[in-house]
């Protein structure tokens, strides 16, 4: 589904050059959901953006959906963005002038799809992240959790190929962290959508199938998650 | 991205962000009220002078005059070739194929006498214009009469026009006033009293008038007495004093046989007679040129206000163009305040850009949504423009009006093309004005915009 190939990446800093990824690669089978583990400055936000094609890479190859999107111009890539792409961002990013509802329409309206069609795809997500009530309320009427559970829904309404999650629960205290996260590893079940999330946490990580572990631009691991209850259980015996 | 879209979540932004909106619909309504403006005065101007112009000279009329060097009474007839001057001539045959032809629908001949002084019964006195014509024909041409009509006519009958009834006053009252602006340097009030005395009407319907002549040795030469039979209306659309200025004597061409005998007897007499001139009337407008180039064809010379009608529309065609001009200098300032505060706001909603550009908006999407919002500006400051126009011309009637005392025959009037063309205009100036902002938002970095500190 995802395949990352010899991937590098260089910041020009004046005459200065600073490698920030160097030579990754992993892939992604569709329905996964992995942890991109990161501590600050390892490299796992530039790897997110060059994956969304918010970038393009110094050198390297990024498959979505069998498709090269470094190779693809700006028009192209938006193109693919809107069908195979959803994004979910920690500040949740909702436009304010917008209703709930129309904010979870919005990847919709530049399909140009029927506004009966959106309607409807919106208020069935809404059900799916437990908040129906609030569609025609604004952003600013939610709180932070019921935020980012119109940004998951809004990242879901495309039926992308995969969605990117860079720190979903970073502004969230600990108990609509585990809310969140149980709501997207739900919908990676029954969608069976691919999730790739981007955190510095490692309980955060922990939730997802598989870990890779970046440390200064460098795949440190590749290594299926183990589920925190599990992990103690063991300690105890 | 469906055109509903584009249109709401545009017209979203205008209705939120009310500072760019009033900047850019301020701008834009100046810009068009201008334009409309502009064609609003240059278009009553046209018909106000148009108007003033057709009560002075009728556009369905043609006035033929005899051909060089055949005017009547000319003095050195050696001078010019007198088989041409005999072909010139206006003669009463000529008049005859005149009224002959196709399109004309009344011919009137007029040969003018000088100024002569006229007196009153009650020894009013006045000057004005003799001109002998067939006093029956006058109503063709559009003069209605106030007092009196002409239909038989007898000798010694007159017909005056409206400005021969103004201004006449016995010799002292004019002495005093002369004596009076003399006394005050012609200052302002004397001059005001002279031209109040020169409007003052007399009634002259039914009363008896004698015209009156100074030889060359200075010896007085009187008219038997003549019955004026008729009053012509006063004509709209002039000042008083204009039509004073225009007074005239209107008298059949047999009583203008006995005043030459009366009044000049040394003048020869004439046994076939000809005009000065002769005015032709036409069925319609359109059909002058058609009839102006048959009449030529008689050895004579025509004069038509086809010609000053062109020139006019002409000038007024420049002076349109350069106030249309002057209004889209005025947008293009306009406009300048749009690109800037639309940039403005471009800058400060980068991370919306950003937003809808990870969320697949592509380039022609966000610049769509910018120019439809500028298109959306561009509309209101129309219809903001067309009120202020409306108020403007409004405000200019009023002036008029208290400048004229409550009354006056000239109005500014929006006519009603100038109402899209000044829309069409600021939506146009509008849209211009949002294509660099729209094409800045759309290349903005999505990654840059989004990025948080």
């Amino acid at each position: 589904m995802l395949r990352v190939e010899g991937l590098s990446h260089a910041f020009k800093n004046g005459g200065e050059t600073t490698l920030v990824l160097q030579n990754i690669n992993f892939h992604v089978r569709k329905g996964e959901m992995i942890a991109l583990l990161g501590s600050s400055g390892s490299g796992k936000s530039t790897l997110l953006n060059l994956m969304a094609g918010l970038m393009k890479p110094t050198e390297g190859e990024i498959y979505i959906a069998d498709q090269n999107i470094v190779k693809m111009n700006e028009n192209k890539l938006a193109e693919f963005r809107r069908k195979h792409i959803g994004f979910i961002f920690q500040a949740y990013e909702l436009l304010p002038n917008l209703t709930v509802r129309e904010n979870i329409e919005m990847p919709l309206v530049f399909q140009s799809t029927r506004p009966s069609v959106r309607k409807q795809k919106a208020l069935q997500l809404l059900e799916q992240v437990g908040i129906p009530d609030k569609a025609e309320l604004f952003p600013s009427q939610l709180s932070g959790g019921q935020q980012q559970r119109v940004s998951i829904a809004r990242s879901l309404i495309t039926e992308p190929s995969v969605i990117f999650a860079d720190e979903p629960t970073g502004n969230l205290d600990t108990k609509t962290e585990e809310e969140i996260l149980a709501i997207l590893k739900e919908l990676n079940q029954t969608m069976n959508t691919t999730f790739i999330i981007v955190t510095h946490e490692r309980e955060v990580a922990q939730q997802t199938q598989k870990i890779i572990t970046l440390r200064d631009g460098q795949l440190q691991t590749t290594q299926p998650a183990v589920d925190p209850q599990a992990e103690a259980e063991e300690v105890q015996a | 991205m469906r055109i509903s879209d584009l249109t709401r979540l545009s017209w979203d932004q205008v209705r939120r962000r009310k500072v760019v909106t009033m900047l850019c619909a301020a701008g834009l309504s100046i810009g068009c009220a201008a334009i409309i403006l502009a064609m609003s005065i240059g278009e009553s101007t046209q018909q106000i002078v148009e108007s003033e112009l057709n009560s002075f000279l009728k556009m369905d009329e043609i006035t033929v005059m005899p051909n060089s060097g055949a005017m009547p009474g000319q003095d050195n007839p050696d001078q010019v070739n007198e088989e041409a001057n005999k072909r010139g001539l206006l003669t009463d045959q000529k008049l005859e194929v005149m009224r002959n032809m196709k399109h004309v629908t009344a011919v009137v001949p007029y040969q003018t006498f000088d100024h002569l002084e006229m007196t009153t019964a009650d020894s009013k006195e006045g000057y004005v214009e003799v001109v002998a014509t067939d006093l029956t024909r006058i109503k063709d041409f559009g003069e209605t009469f106030a007092q009196g009509k002409a239909d038989s006519v007898d000798i010694n009958s007159v017909v005056l026009s409206y400005g021969a009834t103004m201004g006449l006053m016995d010799e002292e009252t004019r002495n005093k006033l002369y004596e009076a602006m003399e006394r005050s340097g012609y200052d302002r009030s004397s001059q005001e009293q002279y031209r109040n005395m020169m409007v003052i009407p007399t009634a002259m319907y039914q009363t008896q008038i004698q015209l009156v002549k100074y030889d060359e040795n200075g010896k007085q030469l009187t008219s038997t007495p003549l019955q004026v039979i008729g009053v012509l209306k006063k004509p709209k659309g002039r000042s008083d004093i204009s039509i004073a200025q225009d007074s005239k004597i209107y008298i059949s061409i047999e009583t203008a046989e006995q005043l030459r005998k009366e009044l000049v007897p040394s003048s020869v007499e004439n046994s076939t007679p000809t005009y000065n001139s002769v005015k032709v009337k036409v069925d319609a407008e359109q059909n002058v040129k058609q009839v102006e180039e048959q009449l030529q064809r008689l050895t004579v010379s025509t004069q038509s206000n086809l010609l000053q009608k062109e020139q006019l529309e002409e000038q007024f065609a420049v002076f349109k163009a350069i106030a249309i001009g002057a209004g889209v200098f005025i947008l293009i300032i306009a406009s300048i305040s749009i690109i800037v505060a639309m940039t403005m706001s471009t800058y400060q909603r980068r991370r919306q850009i950003g937003i809808m550009k990870v969320l697949g908006a592509n380039l022609s999407q966000i610049r769509n949504m910018f120019i439809v919002e500028a298109a959306l500006l561009g509309f209101l400051g129309g219809l903001l423009g067309i009120m202020f126009s409306y108020w403007i011309v409004w405000g200019i009637n009023a002036l008029i009006l208290s400048l004229n005392s409550g009354e006056s025959d000239i109005s500014i009037f929006i006519p009603y093309t100038a109402i899209p063309v000044g829309l069409a205009f600021a939506i146009m100036t509008g849209i211009i004005s949002g294509i660099y902002p729209a094409v800045s938002a759309s290349r903005t970095d999505a990654l840059t915009a989004i990025k948080r500190d």
